[in-house]
């Protein structure tokens, strides 16, 4: 038992435990995030899917305390890199507990490290990606420089080294090592894009978070940029947290999916089981809905209706009322996670074995 | 997919089933929500409101007009609200009647520039073009004059009236309003919904006004209204140094000037006019402001 | 049998730059049937989205002819094209900016007809009446007829974007990548809709996208375009299972497979998409085509039927 503790303890890079995240205005409060539970191996690449709404760049956010406070808030759960918290349950006594309940400001969580350690931690242990490769770039400055700026703030470097420094990264993505001095424009989006891993990969990082890295780009550049991401992550043995709505770039890049609706976790499970047999009925429309070339269909499968408005909270399933199996019980309680077979999660009344 | 139920109901006015929720009731609203905006627009309401009734009152030739040496210089008491001037006219009677040669000048002046403004940015701003290059040195040229002089001249050159002087306070602004509006033109103008307007088969006029023109419409009005604030600072100014509205007529400006000689031991000769046009210009301001914020249709997301 | 609603001859249009001659679209020439929809597939740069532009002279051409149901509509006059307007009309991809965020779902829906002088302004009945059926038509609930588009979901405003262009009954309706920006449930809506749309009504398409699953099964043609030429055309089958064109090899198996089983097996491009500006003559693919040959960089290969409907354009089939 201990040996397994051990082992297990080792090949954990990234732990998410029940992550709960809230956005509160004055009318109201958003549960962006609802209990989310996320185990990411070493060099090991896990697909987060989901729609808009899902909660998903909220929980990449999350990881290196990036949600916007206010009017966000990481309300409760607790995150674990490498063996070092990054956000953990408050120990406070009763008393004082008590009297933040009062005042409405209780919250079971808070960030684990101080706002400089958590800088250390960015760009260095956890890097992350955007979307828009237009505006993740400083249009005024070199990209040279850009790349020398992350690996200066986290290491001691003469300019010549970092100069060398910068050089191998660029061509480590396929950027002629003479181009360092060009300027983001005079670059192609995918190109840029490509800049902008190196950017997060300059500094060796183990974990990447990619949020929707290639939506932007067009097909055969995101094939691109997918393959130059997959050799670096190989040759750096770098962990990947993959967040796409796209199943089919799930499919080839990543070992293990957790599959996200309105700010939980309806299904995980490793790449090949679920492609084998996917469970949840929201994961099944989801690929049910999609156009695939290497299959004919005279007309697709639609999800009907909308993903729940996340200030309205519903008590049961919130798949419920777009579900085509919705049973009665499906509205009245929220069904918890359900181990249908090893490795394989499912949040569904209908997988509830007796 | 598609709503049957809803087919089989009698298409009735649209009005009467779902409530209009208008767009000037929301704007609207997040102005009252201004709470400095709502007191300025209430004071200028008051003012207004002063300026027009101002003939149940008083007496606009004797009250304001004539020269009552006997009674000069009194002191605010309960007749003479805010005391008497230094030829004996009852100083409120001339802070309200003066309330408005400013506002007639002010809004007269803000409208001419805004209406020549608008046509002149427009079609710069939608054509380009050599059209747009002559309309901007048009503009440069007048930004170069010194709206003040302008004034003079405008004022000496013809009769110091209200018409002139809103003419010639007019066209020192016409530039502003006129790149306000082609900016704001050339953002919208390559806009989807205006290349969708052009596919339904929209004339160029009609695309210009309804849907370019209203999508501007916020600087426009924040501008207007500033605009008016300081096109009535600039007419006291010119009173005040005997140029512009001429005695009797009474105007804020020219009663500071008259009041200058007494104010030791007369304070309150300056009072009036002087918090008169503080707070007049201040709620032009602040509405403006105000009207900035409210407008935005995309702050409330 | 359907007769051609669109024939487009020859058709170039160029933008001037201050930085020389952009060659959008350069020497198309195809026809669309009548009530079927001809798939327009290419990444960004290609030229698609001018061409559709185009073809409803959103764009004037530069060169080429352009024939609407046997008019010639490439030089009509503004009165007159104004007519045509009735009958060809667009959908645009972004479904926020394309709609005027001060007027309302029924304003937005009734714009064309008062423009088109269908009905005056005083006819409120008549036009609410039309606005509600658009409405329905579409799948839009009838309480969201006085809200804005900033209330509405992205598939809600799309619903809006086709009840504009269904409006005034058009026989041709441009597509500019309408599901693009909307949620992977999303898209199947509304494909689904247009789907039962045009099954309905016999519409024309012109669907115009970078993705092409999504045009696999709504088709009966797909032109594939590379930097404003056309290098490739036939049926989605012919397109999925024969691919001829270098670059239609590329861009089909670049597009990641829901199939962690099936290996992809990524014909490379070399190098980036080059510029379109001041271009010369010869393929426009050759700088990045895997089987260059000495020819391609100078000479322009010409479109050949390698099958029956089935046309290429490339010196690999000369």
């Amino acid at each position: 038992m201990e040996e397994n503790k051990v082992a297990s303890a080792n090949e954990e890079m990234l732990n998410i435990k029940g992550l709960v995240v809230h956005y509160e205005t004055e009318d109201e409060v958003v549960e962006a995030v609802n209990g989310i539970d996320i185990v990411i191996n070493r060099g090991k690449a896990h697909g987060l899917v989901g729609e808009t709404g899902a909660g998903k760049t909220t929980t990449a956010l999350s990881i290196l305390n990036l949600v916007p406070d206010p009017p966000g808030r990481i309300v409760s759960g607790e995150i674990t890199l490498d063996g070092q918290r990054l956000i953990q349950f408050k120990e406070l006594t009763e008393e004082k507990r008590a009297e933040l309940e009062e005042k409405g400001a209780w919250a079971p969580s808070e960030p684990a490290l101080t706002e400089r350690e958590y800088e250390h931690i960015r760009g260095n242990k956890v890097a992350m990606i955007f979307q828009d490769p237009m505006t993740a770039l400083n249009p005024i400055m070199p990209v040279g420089e850009q790349i020398a700026e992350a690996i200066e703030v986290h290491g001691e470097y003469s300019k010549n080294e970092a100069q060398q420094k910068v050089g191998e990264i660029l061509e480590m993505v396929g950027i002629p090592a003479a181009r360092a001095d060009e300027y983001p424009h005079q670059f192609s989006g995918g190109m840029k894009q490509r800049v902008v891993i190196a950017i997060a990969l300059a500094c060796n990082p183990k974990v990447l978070i990619a949020d929707e890295p290639t939506t932007a780009l067009d097909v055969t550049i995101q094939a691109q940029v997918l393959e130059t991401i997959k050799e670096l992550r190989q040759k750096l043995n770098t962990s990947m947290l993959l967040i796409t709505h796209d199943l089919g770039v799930v499919a080839q890049n990543c070992e293990h999916v957790s599959v996200m609706y309105a700010g939980e976790i309806v299904e995980s499970a490793s790449v090949k089981e679920i492609f084998a047999g996917m469970k949840h009925p929201y994961t099944k429309g989801l690929f049910n809905s999609i156009p695939k070339i290497n299959v004919n269909v005279t007309r697709l499968m639609p999800i009907p209706g909308l993903m729940p408005d996340p200030t309205q909270k519903p008590q049961g399933c919130k798949f419920a009322d777009r579900c085509p199996h919705v049973m009665e019980k499906c509205q009245q309680s929220k069904p918890e996670l359900i181990e249908v077979s090893p490795g394989h999660h499912v949040r569904c009344y209908l997988y509830e074995t007796i | 997919m598609s709503n049957n139920a809803a087919t089989a109901a009698p298409a009735e006015s649209l009005h009467k089933i779902y409530k209009r929720k208008s767009q000037l009731r929301d704007v609207w609203h997040r102005f009252c929500k201004n709470k400095m905006a709502f007191v300025a627009l209430c004071i200028l309401a008051i003012i207004v409101l002063a300026a027009c009734t101002a003939d149940l009152f008083w007496d606009y030739e004797k009250d304001a007009c004539e020269l009552h040496i006997s009674e000069k210089l009194q002191h605010p008491s309960r007749e003479h609200l805010l005391g008497t001037d230094e030829v004996g006219r009852d100083i409120l009677c001339r802070l309200v009647y003066g309330a408005r040669v400013s506002l007639k000048i002010g809004i007269g002046a803000a409208t001419f520039a805004l209406v020549i403004g608008c046509i002149l940015g427009s079609i710069g701003g939608y054509y380009g073009g050599k059209i747009d290059s002559v309309i901007m040195r048009f503009t440069d040229v007048l930004l170069a004059i010194p709206g003040l002089l302008l004034g003079i001249a405008i004022v000496n050159a013809f009769k110091p009236t209200v018409f002139y002087m809103a003419l010639a306070f007019g066209i020192s602004y016409i530039s502003k309003f006129t790149r306000i509006i082609r900016s704001s033109i050339l953002s919208i103008r390559d806009q989807e919904y205006v290349e969708a307007a052009r596919a339904i088969g929209a004339k160029d006029s009609v695309i210009i006004f309804r849907h370019i023109l209203l999508n501007c419409m916020a600087p426009i009005f924040v501008q207007y209204a500033l605009c008016i604030g300081t096109r009535i600072l600039s007419v006291s100014t010119l009173s005040f140094i005997g140029l512009g509205i001429q005695a009797p007529t009474p105007d804020w400006g020219s009663m500071l000037a008259g009041a200058r000689a007494y104010i030791r031991g007369n304070a309150y000769l300056v009072m009036g006019p002087g918090v008169a046009l503080l707070l007049t210009i201040s709620s032009f301001n602040i509405i403006g402001d105000g009207l900035r914020d409210a407008l935005d249709p995309r702050l409330k997301k | 049998m359907s007769n051609t609603i669109l024939k487009v001859d020859h058709l170039t249009k160029n933008f001037y730059t201050p930085s020389g001659v952009l060659s959008a679209v350069s020497d198309l020439s195809f026809a669309i049937k009548a009530g079927e929809t001809l798939g327009v597939v290419g990444e960004s740069g290609c030229g698609k989205s001018t061409l559709g532009r185009t073809i409803l002279r959103l764009h004037e051409p530069t060169a080429g002819e352009i024939y609407f149901d046997g008019t010639n509509i490439t030089k009509l006059p503004p009165s007159e094209m104004k007519q045509q307007r009735n009958k060809m009309q667009i959908i645009f991809q972004d479904p926020y900016e394309s709609l005027n965020p001060r007027m309302s779902v029924s304003q937005a829906i009734a714009a064309p007809l008062l423009i088109q002088k269908k009905y005056k302004a005083s006819q409120k009945e008549e036009i609410d009446k039309k606005v509600l059926e658009m409405m329905d038509l579409v799948g839009l609930a009838r309480r969201l007829v006085n809200s804005y588009p900033h209330e509405l979901d992205g598939g809600r405003r799309q619903r809006i974007g086709i009840a504009r262009a269904l409006v005034l009954n058009p026989q041709f309706i441009v597509c500019d990548e309408p599901v693009s920006a909307l949620d992977v449930s999303i898209q199947a809506q509304i494909l689904n809709l247009m789907q039962d749309l045009q099954q309905q009504f016999g519409l024309t398409y012109m669907f115009i996208t970078h993705d092409l699953s999504v045009v696999k099964h709504l088709s009966n043609n797909i032109m594939v375009m590379y930097l404003g030429q056309m290098v490739e055309l036939g049926t989605p089958q012919q397109i999925f299972e024969n691919p001829l064109h270098p670059y239609t090899q590329a861009l089909l198996s670049a597009i990641p497979v829901p199939d962690p089983e099936s290996p992809m097996q990524r014909v490379a491009l070399k190098g980036e998409i080059t510029s379109p500006i001041n271009i010369g003559e010869g393929c426009r693919f050759a700088k990045r085509c895997l089987y260059v040959k000495e020819e391609c960089p100078t000479v322009s290969p010409e479109m050949k039927e390698i099958e029956p409907g089935h046309f290429v354009k490339c010196h690999l089939f000369a």
